[in-house]
C-alpha cells in the first residue's frame, strides 16, 4: 500500500490526498471576504430591483405569446405583486458549489395574489411562472449592475424556464459567475388536485375517452410546490457536515465527467445531494455515518446506487414509521416511474425525471468505477475523477439526429404530459432497440436543449437545435457483425406481419439450413466492411421510421476508413491468403532435407500477419511459383515483404564469433532458398543482409534466430552477460515474444487490429514514423484494451482510435511507466520491479529536467525496463510534439462525433494532415515516383496560405528510370524489374542521414507520405563538436540554403521542391 | 588591469582559438595558452598570460554563470578601449564592426554583465540578419533546378536503384562470398592458434597452466553439452542436488538488517510520493476538467 506523508508530517493514505487535491480545486472559498462580500451584494442589488418593480403591474400573454401558444395555455392577464420571498438556494447554500459551475440559485417564491385556484390547469402555471419571470427580466434589464440576463431551463425542461444573470463585475476566484433566479410555487395548490392519478392537461383529454393521467405534469409543479421544503431537509443534513458535504462535491466531479449520467433524466447535483441525505438519515438506514471519510462515503453512495435492491422498491425520505404512504400509492409511483425517490412530503417522486435507460446506465457507470475502486493499484483516482467519459469516447457508434426542423417531433404539441423531445428520444430509443436486439450491449438516447440564444418570446420551435445524439455501445463483434438476423417463423402470421411492418423491404422470406422458413433480413457484405453493418441498420430504420432524409442522420462508424483503403478496398481482405501462403511455406520450410541442420521452427513477426500494420501487403502476381499470364491491374514494381523467423535444431558446431555467426545464417538461408527455388521453384532474391523467398504470392523475408542467443536470453545470467548477446537475435528473440503475445490478444479483441493500423497511420501521416517503432504503438494500443477501465474495451475503430490519441496527450509520460499486461500474468515483484526500473531512469531527470531518458517508458512482461522500442526514441521534444498533435487531434476527432460540422476546412482527412508550417523546412517528394502511390492520403497539391512564409530554394524533375507499376512486356523481364523492399522514401532518408550527419533531424511517413519535415539540430548540444571546428568550417553549416540544395541533389529524381521555412538559429 | 598589453591584428585572430581553449578546464588553459604563444612570439607581441589568466579569474568569481567564451573577448574588448591608438586597426578586422561600437558605447554606459548579454543577442540577430539580407540580395536566390539525375548515377533515384541490383548479384555469387569469408575466417583462426602454440614451443617449454576444478561438461555460455554428459543429464543432477546454502534469514541479525532495510526502503519511498504530489501539484494535475 502507497502511503503519503504530508506536509504537517501525519501519514495519510494517497487517495485521501489526491482526493483533498481534487477538492481543493473544485471548491469556492467560502470564507473568503471577497467573494462572499461580492455576492452578496450581488444578490442583493437584484433584490432590490426585483422589489421595486410597481404593484399592480398588468401582465398579459402578449409579453411572451410564442410560449404562451406553444405550452398551449389560454389567455390571461394578471396583476404583479413582488416575490412572497426571495431566498438563496441549491448547492451555494449547502456550500456544495463545484466549479467549473460557479452559479448561485436564488429562490423567488411568487406570490399566491398572482394565481387562481385552478390554475395548475392546462400549463396556466407554467404560463404565468413565465411571465412573472418576463416581468422581472425586462426589469434587471435596466439594471447597471448586470451585464446580461439569458433564459435557460430547470432541468432541461422547457416550460419551466429560469433566468440566468450575469453581473458585471466577476471576480477572479468565480469565473463565469452567474445567478439563477428560479421561481418556486410553495403552497400555491392544493396537493390532492395534483395527485399523480388526474389529468390536467385538457389536449390530452379526447372526446368519448376517460381522461388521461397526467402525473408528470402534475410532479412538473409539484416539484415546484415543494422546492424550498427539500431544499431545506437537504441543507439541515449537509450543513456542519464537511465530509458528506465533500463526497458531495466528489460525486459531482464523478458525475460530471460522464456526460451519458450527468443530464436531465438521469442525474443532477440536486437529486446527489437528495440521494446523500437519505444515506445520511435514519430512512436511509444511517447507511453514512459520522465516522466515515469522505472516500468512505464517496464508495458507499456508488456501492448504494449500484448494487441496492431498494431502488426497486423505490426510497422514501421519510422515515419508515412515520410514513404516510399506504402501499397503494406506492404501487402507484412504482407503476409510473422507473426510479422512485419520495421526498419527505410524500407527495412528489424526486426522481420522476429519470428514465430507466438513464438510470440503468447510471448503475452501470456507478459498479464500472467500484471495479475501478478496487482493481487499480493506486485506487482508480485518474480513472474516476480525472478521465473524461463522454459520449464520443464511451460509446462504440455515435449517432447524430438533425431532427429540429421535422414537423413529426412536435405533431401533437410542444407539451402534454411530457415534453415533445423526451418523447422523440424515447421513440428513437425504443426503435434502435428493436433494431439491433442483442447487437448492442446498451443504447442511450439524449437531447440536449441548447437554450442560450433561446428567445422565450418566439415559443419552442428553436429550443432544441443542437442533434439528438445516440450512443451505442456495442456487443461483441461475433454477435454485431452478424450478418443474418433471423426473425419469427413463417407459420407465426401475427409476429411476421410485425416484423415485416417494422424491416419494410429488408424482411425476407428464408429457408434455413436446419428447416425452419423465418422471415429475415440480410445484411450482406465484405468481410472487412462488417463493422459498417450496425450503421447501416441504423441508417435504415431511422429513416424508414423517423421520416427523416438522410442527411439528417450521421452515423459515425466509417469516416476515417479512408485512410486505410489501398484501391478502394480493405487491404485487411488479403490478411486469409498471407496466412495460407504462410501455413505452406513453413510446411514447405520444415521439410527441406538438403541442409545441414533442419528448420525445427518458423513463426510470424512481421505486423501483417498479425493485421495490425496500415496496409496489408496484397498479393503480387509475379511472386508466384507460377507466374500466370495477364492480370487486370497493372503489378506494381515493388513488393512489401513480410518478415519469418526460422529457428534451426541445436548444435555445438556453431562458431563463436559474432561477425562469423551472422555469416552463417546467412549461409544457411542461401540455402534454404536455394532448396525451395530448386523443388518448388520460387523464387529467392538475396543480397548480403537480406533473403527473400517469393512465394504464393508473397515476399517473404526470412530471418535466423540462433539458439544460442535465445538460450541466454532465457537464462538472464546476469545483466553483463545479456548485453553480450549478439543485438540480431536478441531483437529476433523479443520481436517473436511480442508476436506472440499480441496475436493472442487479437484473439481477444477483433477490433485491435483495425484501431492500431489507425494509430499507426496516424503516427506515420504525421510524420513520427522515424521516432516511433511499429510495436510501441501495437502496445500502446494494446493497454486501451488491457486497461480499459472506466469505460468498456472499445468495440469499434473510431472509439479505440479517439481513446489511442487522448492515452498519448494524458498520459503522465513523465513521472510513471506505462505497464501493458498483455497476458495478465504479471505479479507484484514483476511491477516492482518495472517501478524500480523506472525511477533508476527518472533519475537523471531530478537533476536535470532536459536529460530525461526513456521519456516514454513502455514495460512489458518480455522487457521490463522499456528496452526493446523506446529506449532511444522518441525523445523528450519529439514526444512532446506528439503529445501536443494528439491533444488537438483528439479535440478535432471529438467534435467531429458529436457535433455538426459546419466548418468546410475541417473535414475528417485533416485529422491526418500534418501542417507543413512546423517545421524548419519541408521537401516535397514526387508523388508518382512513391514505392506505393495509391497509399498516398490524398492531400490537396499544396495548401492555400501554407506555403506563403516559406522560400523555394529549389526544385527538381522526376526520374524516368523509376515507374511504381510496371509496363506490361516480356515476364522475364518484368520478373527482373521486380524490387523487393525498395522503398525511395527510405533510401532518401538514409543517404541525408549520412550525408548530414548532426544538421538536422528528419520528420518522414513510412506509410505513404510525399513530405519530409526538416529541423535544424540545436547547435548548442553540438557544442565540444563545434569547438574543435575551424572558424570556416563553422560559417560554411550555416548557410541553410545550400545545404538544403545539397539536400535536393542527394534526392534527384525524386525530390519534387524543397522550401525553408526558419534559418537554424545561431546560439549559444 | 595593472600590466600593459599590446594587441595586434593577429592577437585577434587567435581571439578564436583562445576562445576554444578557454573553454576547456582551466589548468588545461594556460599550458595552451603559452603554446600559441610561442607561436605568436616572432610578431613583437608583449603579453602576459599567466596574468591574463589570474584576471580572469578574478572576473570568474564575480560573475559565476557568464562562460569563459564571453570573458575572452570581453577582456580583449576593454583592452582595446584602453589602448584607444590601436582601437581602429582591431575595429578593420572584427567583421561586424558597426554593431561592436554600439556595443562599446553601451558596455560603457551599462553594468558589464547586463551589457554582454546583449552583445550576445545583438551578435546573432546581426549574424542571422545579415546573413539573410545577402541571400535576399544575391542573384542565386531564384529557384535552384535540382537534375533529374536520368544521365548519371551517381546521385538520387538512380543511384539507389543501381544500388538495390548491385546488392542482389544472385544466390551463387553471394555464397561464394560467404564461402571465401569463412575459409579466411578459418584460417585467421587456424594460424591464431598455431602462432599461440609457437610462441610457447619456441624455446622448448611448454607452460603447463592449472585447470581449476573439473573438467568442462558443458558451454558456459550456450548451455550446450560439450563433454560426453548431456544437458539433461547435468540439469536433473543439479536439481538433485540439495541446497546446502544458509538461507538469507538464518542468523537473527540478517532478519534485523532485512527489517531495517524495509523501514529505510519505506522511508526514501514516502519521500518520492510526496516529491511526486508536489510535482504533480505543481503541474496543476488535480483540475478535472
Amino acid at each position: 500500500m502507497e502511503v503519503v506523508v504530508s506536509s504537517t508530517g501525519a501519514v495519510i493514505d494517497p487517495m485521501d490526498f489526491k482526493v483533498s487535491e481534487v477538492l481543493k480545486e473544485v471548491q469556492l472559498d467560502y470564507e473568503s471576504p471577497t467573494v462572499t462580500k461580492f455576492i452578496d451584494e450581488t444578490i442583493s442589488s437584484i433584490k432590490k430591483v426585483i422589489n421595486k418593480i410597481p404593484q399592480d403591474l398588468k401582465v398579459g400573454s402578449d409579453l411572451a405569446p410564442g410560449f404562451i401558444r406553444d405550452v398551449n395555455a389560454d389567455k390571461f392577464e394578471f396583476s404583479f405583486k413582488k416575490p412572497a420571498s426571495i431566498e438563496i438556494g441549491g448547492s451555494y447554500s449547502i456550500q456544495a458549489l463545484t466549479k467549473p459551475s460557479t452559479s448561485i440559485d436564488l429562490f423567488i417564491r411568487l406570490p399566491k395574489e398572482c394565481f387562481h385556484e385552478k390554475d395548475y390547469l392546462n400549463h396556466r402555471y407554467h404560463a404565468k411562472r413565465c411571465l412573472y419571470l418576463c416581468v422581472i427580466k425586462k426589469y434587471l434589464n435596466a439594471s447597471p449592475k448586470i451585464k446580461k440576463i439569458e433564459w435557460s431551463t430547470f432541468q432541461n425542461e422547457a416550460r419551466k424556464p429560469v433566468l440566468v444573470v450575469y453581473p458585471v463585475q466577476e471576480p477572479d476566484e468565480i469565473p463565469g459567475f452567474c445567478i439563477r433566479l428560479i421561481p418556486t410555487a410553495t403552497s400555491l395548490f392544493s396537493v390532492p388536485k395534483l395527485n399523480l392519478a388526474r389529468s390536467n392537461v385538457r389536449a390530452l383529454t379526447k372526446e368519448g375517452m376517460a381522461p388521461q393521467a397526467t402525473p408528470r405534469y402534475n410532479s412538473s409543479i409539484l416539484e415546484d410546490m415543494f422546492l424550498e421544503e427539500n431544499a431545506e431537509f437537504v441543507r439541515k443534513t449537509l450543513l456542519g457536515w464537511k465530509e458528506l458535504r465533500e463526497a458531495l462535491i466528489l460525486i459531482k466531479v464523478w458525475a460530471r465527467q460522464r456526460t451519458s449520467i450527468y443530464s436531465h433524466d438521469c442525474l443532477n447535483g440536486f437529486l446527489i445531494s437528495v440521494i446523500l441525505s437519505y444515506l445520511a438519515t435514519a430512512s436511509g438506514g444511517n447507511r453514512v455515518n459520522k465516522s466515515m471519510k469522505t472516500v468512505q462515503i464517496f464508495r458507499v453512495t456508488l456501492d448504494f446506487i449500484a448494487n441496492s435492491k431498494l431502488w426497486d422498491k423505490g426510497l422514501l425520505l421519510q422515515p419508515h414509521n412515520q410514513s404516510n404512504l399506504s402501499k397503494e400509492e406506492r404501487k402507484q409511483y412504482q407503476q409510473l416511474f422507473p426510479v422512485v425517490l419520495c421526498d419527505s412530503s410524500s407527495q412528489l417522486n424526486l426522481a420522476f425525471r429519470i428514465t430507466k435507460h438513464g438510470f440503468s446506465e447510471l448503475r452501470d457507470e456507478a459498479a464500472q468505477t467500484l471495479n475501478c475502486i478496487d482493481k487499480y493499484r493506486d485506487g482508480g483516482f485518474e480513472e474516476v475523477f480525472m478521465t473524461k467519459v463522454d459520449f464520443a469516447a464511451k460509446y462504440d457508434y455515435c449517432i447524430r439526429i438533425k431532427a429540429d426542423e421535422s414537423k413529426e417531433v412536435y405533431a401533437s404539441g410542444f407539451c402534454l404530459d411530457e415534453e415533445c423531445w423526451r418523447t422523440y428520444e424515447e421513440k428513437v430509443h425504443s426503435l434502435l432497440e428493436q433494431a439491433l436486439g442483442d447487437r448492442a450491449k446498451s443504447i442511450r438516447v439524449t437531447w440536449r436543449s441548447s437554450p442560450s440564444q433561446w428567445k422565450i418570446e418566439e415559443g419552442f420551435s428553436e429550443f432544441s437545435t443542437s442533434p439528438l445524439v445516440v450512443g451505442i455501445l456495442s456487443s461483441a463483434p461475433e454477435k454485431s457483425f452478424r450478418g443474418v438476423d433471423v426473425g419469427p417463423n413463417a407459420e407465426n402470421k401475427e409476429e411476421a406481419l410485425k416484423y415485416r411492418k417494422f424491416w419494410g423491404e429488408k424482411a425476407e422470406l428464408r429457408r434455413f439450413k436446419d428447416g425452419i422458413i423465418a422471415e429475415s433480413t440480410v445484411w450482406e457484405c465484405q468481410h472487412w466492411e462488417r463493422h459498417l453493418i450496425v450503421k447501416r441498420i441504423c441508417d435504415y430504420i431511422l429513416s424508414r421510421h423517423l421520416a427523416l432524409p438522410e442527411e439528417k442522420i450521421t452515423c459515425v462508424a466509417e469516416q476515417l476508413d479512408f485512410c486505410l483503403l489501398h484501391g478502394g478496398k480493405d487491404s485487411f481482405s488479403f490478411h486469409g491468403s498471407l496466412l495460407a501462403a504462410f501455413e505452406v511455406l513453413s510446411k514447405r520450410l520444415r521439410s527441406i532435407k538438403d541442409i545441414p541442420l533442419s528448420v525445427s521452427s518458423v513463426q510470424p513477426l512481421d505486423p501483417a500477419f498479425r493485421s495490425t500494420s496500415v496496409f496489408l501487403p496484397a498479393p503480387h502476381p509475379l511472386a508466384n511459383e507460377k507466374v500466370k499470364g495477364r492480370t487486370s491491374q497493372l503489378p506494381s514494381t515493388c513488393i512489401q515483404p513480410v518478415e519469418v523467423m526460422i529457428q534451426l535444431e541445436g548444435s555445438g558446431n556453431w562458431p563463436m564469433d559474432d561477425v562469423a555467426i551472422e555469416k552463417t545464417k546467412h549461409a544457411f538461408l542461401l540455402q534454404i532458398g536455394d532448396s525451395l527455388q530448386k523443388s518448388w521453384g520460387s523464387r529467392c532474391i538475396a543480397s548480403e543482409d537480406e533473403v527473400d523467398v517469393l512465394m504464393s504470392g508473397y515476399a517473404f523475408r526470412l530471418r535466423i534466430l540462433h539458439e544460442r542467443g535465445l538460450s541466454l536470453v532465457r537464462k538472464k545470467v546476469g545483466n553483463e552477460r545479456m548485453k553480450q548477446i549478439t543485438s540480431g537475435d536478441k531483437e529476433l528473440f523479443i520481436r517473436g515474444q511480442h508476436s506472440s503475445m499480441i496475436n493472442g490478444l487479437l484473439g481477444r479483441y477483433p477490433v485491435y487490429g483495425p484501431v492500431v493500423r489507425l494509430a499507426k497511420r496516424w503516427i506515420s501521416a504525421h510524420l513520427f514514423s522515424s521516432f516511433v517503432e511499429e510495436e510501441a504503438v501495437e502496445l500502446l494500443v494494446a493497454y486501451l484494451f488491457l486497461r480499459h477501465l472506466p469505460f468498456y474495451a472499445p468495440s469499434s475503430r473510431i472509439t479505440g482510435f479517439l481513446r489511442f490519441l487522448r492515452l498519448l496527450s494524458n498520459y503522465d509520460w513523465t513521472f510513471s511507466p506505462l505497464i501493458v499486461d498483455i497476458n495478465g500474468d504479471m505479479t507484484s515483484k514483476d511491477e516492482k520491479e518495472i517501478h524500480e526500473n523506472f525511477m533508476t531512469s527518472r533519475k537523471a531527470y531530478e537533476e536535470s529536467p532536459q536529460n530525461l531518458d526513456r521519456p516514454m517508458f513502455l514495460a512489458t512482461s518480455y522487457d521490463k525496463s522499456s528496452e526493446a522500442w523506446t529506449k532511444y526514441s522518441p525523445n523528450s521534444s519529439e514526444l512532446k510534439r506528439m503529445v501536443a498533435y494528439a491533444k488537438t487531434g483528439a479535440e478535432l476527432l471529438t467534435d467531429f462525433i458529436v457535433h455538426n460540422q459546419t466548418d468546410p476546412q475541417k473535414t475528417w482527412k485533416s485529422l491526418f494532415r500534418t501542417p507543413l508550417n512546423l517545421y524548419d523546412a519541408v521537401i516535397l517528394l514526387h508523388r508518382h515516383k512513391l514505392a506505393f502511390p495509391q497509399r498516398l492520403l490524398s492531400r490537396p497539391e499544396m495548401i492555400p496560405g501554407e506555403m506563403i512564409k516559406a522560400k523555394h530554394v529549389s526544385e527538381g524533375k522526376a526520374s524516368k528510370d523509376f515507374d511504381p507499376f510496371m509496363l506490361r512486356g516480356d515476364l522475364e523481364e518484368m520478373k527482373k524489374n521486380l524490387m523487393v523492399n525498395f522503398d525511395p522514401v527510405r533510401c532518401l532518408v538514409n543517404n541525408l542521414k549520412e550525408e548530414f550527419p548532426e544538421t538536422f533531424k528528419l520528420w518522414y511517413d513510412s506509410v505513404g507520405g510525399d513530405a519530409i519535415g526538416l529541423t535544424w539540430d540545436k547547435l548548442e548540444s553540438k557544442k565540444r563538436a563545434r569547438e574543435e571546428m575551424d572558424d570556416d568550417e563553422n560559417d560554411k553549416r550555416q548557410d541553410p540554403i545550400d545545404v538544403l540544395r545539397n539536400v535536393g541533389e542527394v534526392g534527384r529524381g525524386f525530390v519534387r521542391s524543397v522550401y525553408l521555412f526558419k534559418s537554424p538559429r545561431l546560439q549559444n | 588591469m595593472g600590466s600593459k598589453r599590446v594587441i595586434t591584428e593577429k592577437d585577434l585572430k587567435r581571439k578564436d582559438k583562445l576562445k576554444a581553449l578557454a573553454a576547456k578546464s582551466k589548468p588545461k588553459k594556460l599550458s595552451k595558452k603559452k603554446k600559441t604563444l610561442k607561436v605568436v612570439d616572432n610578431e613583437e607581441i608583449t603579453f602576459a598570460p599567466e596574468k591574463k589568466g589570474s584576471k580572469l579569474d578574478g572576473q570568474k568569481k564575480k560573475k559565476k554563470d557568464i562562460e569563459t567564451e564571453e570573458e575572452i573577448t570581453f577582456a580583449s574588448e576593454k583592452k582595446g578601449s584602453k589602448l584607444g591608438g590601436k582601437r581602429k586597426k582591431k575595429e578593420d578586422i572584427i567583421t561586424e564592426d558597426k554593431s561592436m561600437e554600439v556595443l562599446r558605447k553601451r558596455e560603457r554606459d551599462k553594468s558589464k554583465k547586463a551589457a554582454r548579454k546583449e552583445t550576445k543577442d545583438l551578435v546573432l540577430s546581426m549574424k542571422t540578419s545579415k546573413f539573410m539580407l545577402k541571400r535576399n540580395e544575391s542573384p542565386a536566390d531564384e529557384v535552384y533546378h535540382i537534375s533529374s539525375g536520368d544521365e548519371d548515377c551517381s546521385k538520387g533515384m538512380n543511384k539507389w536503384m543501381a544500388e538495390y541490383h548491385q546488392s542482389r548479384p544472385g544466390l551463387e555469387i553471394l555464397q561464394r562470398q560467404i564461402d571465401e569469408f569463412m575459409n579466411a575466417h578459418e584460417k585467421q583462426e587456424e594460424e591464431a592458434r598455431k602462432a599461440r602454440e609457437i610462441s610457447v614451443a619456441d624455446d622448448g617449454f611448454v607452460v603447463v597452466k592449472h585447470h581449476r576444478g573439473r573438467k568442462k561438461t558443458t558451454d558456459s555460455e550456450s548451455g550446450t553439452a560439450v563433454g560426453s554428459v548431456s544437458q539433461a543429464a547435468v540439469l536433473d543432477k543439479m536439481a538433485k542436488k540439495k541446497n546446502k546454502e544458509v538461507g538469507i534469514d538464518f542468523y537473527r541479525f540478517q532478519k534485523r538488517d532485512a527489517q531495517r532495510n524495509e523501514v529505510m526502503m519505506l522511508q526514501s519511498k514516502f519521500e518520492q510520493d510526496r516529491k511526486r504530489i508536489q510535482q504533480l501539484r505543481a503541474t496543476r494535475k488535480f483540475k478535472p476538467y
